[in-house]
């Protein structure tokens, strides 16, 4: 049997060109078939490697929470390849359809192409049912995509959260194949510094406010300690109506503000 | 089964490298109502100079055009491949392509390739579809920004900083902060950006191509950098 | 079953486990062709050598192949992987003669060429060569046309050019003396300007050798020459101390 074929038959989903009027056969390239994980991880940075050929954009905190008034979603905006700051205005939420949210972890262009697919079949799922898919059957969709991948070097890690019938809705989803549900996530390089604040200042029954001053907080701190994140902090605040953008704010103006506080 | 895995990996241990680095820096700069892009022409491999001339910058419409830096012979069939895309749109919708568009067909179309990247770094810019100056940046799989202004290539570190503080007005104080920049400024900052780029990076030099888009169409100009 | 459809991929040695065989290193080499623009039209020089490692092992290879009526494509690096490039202008040639009634020009030669060598180096699976494809084009009022490609489907083109070690040794002789008069140089100049490169080269190259043939391509056609030696003066060896001794 050929290597070729085993590879073949183990993809599930592929990258829906034909869609976009392009040529699909170009993605399953043989050379890159026979062994697509071995040659994607020497010549693709996806961890940090600092001798691969091609660096790719990465290094993030993103947070997000459920508290009584529904979810706060917050991110920084820093991007690194090497020892570039590669952007420091990368949006790391990306804004899947009204009433759904994906933060942006890992690779960027992982991230930003498998949760535009995401949107696209959540489209698809309510033309044919009537309803809006639940954020479980949303997260589960783009678990499914990333897993058909597994071991072919993908990196994302994102939080999948919404609004549906049971409520908010929050998922964590990497492309290791993980999906778990949970309450409270951060994920990325500044995630433990995130997490410190979290944990200390978390209570479900946290007013929106303080919610929203919690989410800055992790951030911020995050941004002051890993290298690999900064810029702006990115908030969102989901409610039964959908998400709403809290706004944009510049780590740097924050120093002044928390400096000031600590006095 | 084991021995075929073992038998494939040896063969990939030895195995020839499908990329090189062609060096050459590419700029673009949004302003209100026009964009400027520009690019060096050297071509290189390794301490070699190729060629004094070798265009990086590709028309895709009459107010796109596709700026590239990294693997020259990549950057062209992308070039080359994006175009044929923006024809097919043409063909079908008897209307041209708009840049927002082209923007984020040149991201999937270079996604495609996730597992054997085009080892490209691309900026696309022109004018979108309310004639306002407009830059798109992209990772070599296809991740894409909006920005104001990009600078990509071998000399990007030295100058991206600098475009930083003289377009961003980043670590500039007492600045009023919605001041654009006027079609000539941005045009001076450009080739400023590149004669200084040559005097320290030796993968950038001998010519620059600038390309100004503005409602009037695409206007080309060529300048001489250093040869050395 | 899956072996045969393997078997009827073109251009890889399939082994028995099912993996392809690549080229990972050229064996049976030719070193450098250098290529300049004249007044009337492209020049072209290379040495008649196919080295096996650091033995001669051809003496009597010719590099420089016409294609068609006014294109001269020049070769280095494995001479099998040319020799399969050969055939295939010889049928592509020969089939848009019988289909269109057609000649292809040089800028088309060079198109397909480098699709071919970019489309290989997109499997992983790169034909080793620089080539250089010089041509005057009669239908664009006699353009003339200089480009390159390698195995990594890199393009060029310039009025000057070299591949191989000529990149380093003769490319700088060429810029200085020919590249600046290339609308002015005449004949006689751009053959003695290839003379004294090929005859450097001959000095400095290990590779090289002194049976050389030069080729033009005007507006009136192809013109390669047999292949002839140049006279060469040793002297200068005596006087050389250090790392040249």
């Amino acid at each position: 049997m050929s290597f070729g074929k085993v590879f073949k038959s183990s993809v599930g989903v592929k990258p829906s060109s034909h869609l976009y009027g392009l040529d699909d056969d170009i993605f399953d390239d043989r050379s890159v078939s026979e062994q697509p994980a071995e040659f994607s991880n020497s010549h693709i940075d996806v961890k940090s490697q600092k001798d691969s050929l091609i660096k790719l954009a990465h290094g993030t905190t993103t947070l997000a929470f459920k508290f009584k008034n529904g979810i706060i979603v917050a991110t920084d905006s820093r991007a690194t390849s090497g020892n570039i700051i590669a952007s420091q205005t990368v949006k790391k939420v990306i804004e899947i359809n009204p009433y759904l949210l994906g933060t942006m972890a890992g690779g960027a262009a992982d991230c930003s192409y498998w949760e535009r697919e995401l949107g696209r079949r959540c489209r698809l799922y309510e033309l044919a049912n009537k309803e809006r898919i639940s954020v479980a059957a949303a997260s589960k969709l783009l678990s499914n995509m990333v897993y058909s991948y597994k071991g072919m070097g993908l990196s994302m890690g994102t939080m999948i959260c919404g609004w549906d019938k049971k409520g908010p809705g929050l998922f964590y989803v990497d492309s290791e194949g993980q999906r778990l549900r949970g309450d409270l996530f951060s994920v990325g390089s500044g995630s433990t510094f995130a997490y410190g604040i979290l944990d200390t200042g978390y209570k479900y029954d946290l007013e929106t406010a303080d919610a929203i001053e919690l989410a800055r907080r992790a951030i911020y701190h995050a941004t002051h300690r890993d290298a690999y994140s900064g810029g702006y902090i990115r908030m969102y605040h989901i409610k039964e109506e959908g998400w709403e953008f809290i706004g944009l704010e510049d780590v740097g103006e924050l120093y002044y503000k928390y400096a000031e506080e600590s006095k | 089964m084991s021995t075929e895995i073992q038998n494939a990996a040896k063969s990939h241990a030895g195995r020839w490298e499908p990329y090189v680095d062609n060096g050459g820096t590419s700029l673009a700069i949004a302003g209100p109502d026009f964009c400027i892009i520009a690019s060096d022409t050297r071509q290189s491999e390794g301490y070699s100079i190729n060629t004094r001339y070798d265009s990086k910058v590709h028309q895709i419409t009459d107010k796109v055009l596709f700026a590239t830096s990294g693997y020259s012979a990549d950057g062209k069939k992308l070039a080359e491949n994006i175009k044929i895309q923006a024809e097919k749109y043409l063909d079908k919708n008897d209307k041209i392509i708009q840049a927002p568009s082209i923007a984020q067909m040149t991201s999937i179309i270079m996604y495609q390739k996730r597992f054997f990247p085009y080892y490209v770094f691309p900026i696309l810019a022109g004018l979108d579809g309310e004639g306002k100056g407009c830059v798109f940046s992209y990772d070599p799989v296809g991740n894409m920004e909006r920005v104001g202004f990009q600078v990509y290539g071998s000399a990007s570190a030295l100058i991206q900083p600098f475009l930083d503080n003289q377009v961003g007005l980043k670590h500039q104080e007492n600045v009023d902060k919605n001041r654009t920049l006027s079609k000539q400024e941005a045009f001076d900052l450009a080739i400023d950006s590149f004669t200084s780029a040559t005097e320290r990076d030796i993968y950038t030099g001998d010519y620059l191509e600038i390309y100004t888009v503005d409602s009037t169409g695409i206007h080309k100009e060529v300048r001489t950098l250093k040869f050395d | 079953m899956s072996s045969s459809l393997l078997l009827s991929k073109k251009n890889s040695d399939v082994t028995e486990n099912g993996t392809y065989k690549h080229t990972t290193s050229p064996i049976v080499t030719g070193t450098s062709v250098l290529a300049l623009k004249y007044k009337d039209g492209v020049m072209m020089a290379s040495d008649c050598l196919a080295s096996y490692g650091s033995l001669a092992r051809f003496r009597n290879v010719r590099r420089l192949q016409p294609i068609g009526t006014h294109t001269i494509l020049g070769a280095s690096g494995e001479i099998s992987d040319f020799q399969f490039i050969q055939n295939q202008f010889e049928g592509l040639m020969l089939k848009e003669h019988v289909e269109d009634g057609q000649k292809l020009e040089t800028s088309s030669i060079y198109r397909y060429l480098s699709n071919v060598m970019y489309g290989r180096r997109s499997k992983v699976d790169p034909l080793w060569n620089k080539y250089i494809v010089a041509g005057v084009e009669p239908s664009k009022n006699n353009n003339i046309f200089l480009g390159f490609v390698d195995l990594y489907g890199t393009t060029y083109q310039s009025s000057v050019m070299a591949t191989g070690f000529g990149a380093h040794i003769a490319l700088p002789i060429m810029r200085k003396y020919a590249e600046p008069r290339a609308d002015s140089l005449t004949e006689e100049e751009a053959s003695k300007i290839l003379d004294d490169c090929m005859r450097v080269l001959y000095y400095r190259d290990a590779r090289s050798f002194n049976k050389i043939q030069k080729a033009k391509v005007t507006a009136q056609g192809v013109e390669i020459s047999e292949p002839y030696s140049l006279s060469t003066n040793w002297d200068f060896a005596e006087s050389i101390i250090g790392y040249g001794s």
